[in-house]
């Protein structure tokens, strides 16, 4: 029962080796190319999505630029704005007070024309009642020192009169 | 017949099968090449047809089932090797199925090719010469030869020896528990009539022949990771 | 005397220790089982491996007997 024959041993070592080189052909490889072949697919497909990530996040960050760009103008515009009804309002009431101050000085002005021939007025008057007393003087007695006392009488009574 | 023939019957034929003329009787084969011949080609047959057209998407149950099948016998393979021996994956699940379908074709009327005692030293001759490859490929002559006189110097004659127990264990266990099957199954078989033998049947040849190859190809990974760290 | 037939008897007393190591081994995997029953698919792995190797004595004092009758 135990006989050992060498060729049967070497016969089913080189039996056993072109079995496994069976194995490996038909099974071990066509087996492995497909998984190798699934994995190279889904690498791709995460590289996409990795590229696809990539680029949104890009995008978005132009867009958050361009809205922060869009808030600074309108900070400017409504700066500008504030700006403008402030010069106006300045204007306006620098334009008031000019116009004040020329009333006052007109008005001023027209006083004193006024106060003017007010004065002419009166020196007019002065001179009708001098010339009233002249002839009143010259009705009677014509003596130098009555005269000027006449005259000194008179102002005097006049400016008191005007005053 | 009684017992005795019978057992001689199976256990003393002359297992030549093909005589060849010259050499008076040193060459002949025996029946277990042609039946690993017959396996062989029978196994070349199913893997041509199960791996036809494989598609990388849309793909047929039946390949699923052949996918699934290459991941759960590699997974197991891998978790006896470990990560340093990943290489003789391929190796050692040729064996496993070979073990497997030669111990279970007792079934359909062949004699088991490792009823014979040249193909299980067949088979621990490749496996030792496997081991020791490994480890001088993975460490280099001179460190594989320091390797003998690890953990202390007096246990080196136990490791030379070990090198010739081990292939030794390997093919008697595997010889003794496939001949003490055959022998048990035959003498159930006489003793018993007609269906009582099935499940005896169904334990010696089925789940004893699987324990048996997966025990081997246990021991040899085992020895294998042993040698390459 | 035909001592062959007693020397196949004496081959056979190998079954004894691959009982008893067998009949230990199991009987600390169920007490393991017992004590973590999540466990329990690997220690079945291990019990069935070390039944195997565990049965190869055995086996051999059954190669060595069936020798001994048929050569």
């Amino acid at each position: 029962m135990l006989e050992f024959s060498p060729i049967n041993i070497i016969c089913i070592v080189a039996n056993l080796l072109i079995l496994y080189a069976i194995f490996k052909i038909f099974l071990f490889k066509r087996v492995d190319d497909i998984l190798l072949k699934r994995q190279e697919e889904v690498d791709e497909a995460t590289k996409a999505a990795d590229i696809a990530t990539a680029k949104a996040l890009e995008t978005k960050k132009e867009y958050e630029n361009k809205i922060a760009l869009a808030d600074e103008e309108k900070e400017q515009i409504l700066a500008d704005i504030k700006k403008q009804g402030y010069d106006e309002y300045e204007r306006i009431v620098s334009d008031a007070r000019k116009k004040g101050d020329q009333i006052l000085t007109e008005a001023r002005h027209n006083a004193e024309v006024e106060n003017e021939r007010a004065k002419e007025v009166y020196a007019a008057q002065i001179t009708d009642m001098v010339i009233d007393a002249a002839s009143k003087i010259a009705a009677t007695k014509h003596s130098a020192a009555d005269d000027r006392k006449l005259y000194e009488k008179f102002i005097s009574e006049a400016g008191v009169d005007n005053e | 017949m009684n017992i005795k023939e019978l057992l001689n019957e199976i256990l003393l034929k002359d297992k030549a099968f093909i005589h060849m003329p010259f050499g008076e009787g040193r060459f002949d084969i025996y029946e277990s090449v042609v039946v690993t011949w017959i396996i062989m080609a029978v196994i070349l047959i199913l893997l041509l047809i199960l791996t036809r057209d494989f598609k990388v998407h849309n793909i047929s149950k039946r390949q699923a089932a052949v996918e699934s099948f290459v991941l759960w016998l590699r997974g197991l393979v891998d978790g006896m090797l470990g990560e340093e021996a990943a290489r003789y994956t391929d190796y050692i699940s040729t064996v496993l199925l070979y073990l497997a379908v030669s111990n279970m074709i007792g079934l359909f009327g062949f004699i088991p090719p490792t009823m014979d005692i040249n193909v299980t030293a067949a088979l621990s001759l490749m496996s030792i010469i496997l081991v020791e490859a490994a480890g001088i490929r993975k460490k280099g002559v001179l460190k594989w030869l320091k390797g003998f006189t690890e953990p202390m110097a007096i246990i080196t004659p136990m490791n030379i020896l070990e090198l010739a127990i081990r292939p030794l264990s390997l093919c008697m266990r595997l010889f003794g528990n496939i001949i003490g099957a055959t022998v048990i199954m035959e003498l159930i078989k006489h003793v018993l009539p007609v269906f009582l033998p099935v499940p005896f049947c169904l334990y010696f040849d089925i789940f004893d022949g699987l324990i048996q190859a997966y025990v081997f190809v246990f021991l040899t990974s085992l020895y294998i990771k042993e040698a390459v760290e | 005397m035909d001592l062959t037939a007693i020397g196949a008897a004496l081959a056979v007393f190998t079954g004894l220790g691959a009982g008893v190591g067998i009949g230990l081994a199991t009987s600390k995997a169920t007490d393991a089982v017992a004590r973590q029953p999540e466990a329990d698919g690997k220690i079945m792995k291990l019990l069935l491996l070390g039944c195997a190797l565990a049965e190869a004595t055995a086996i051999y004092g059954f190669v060595v007997a069936i020798m001994i009758l048929f050569t």
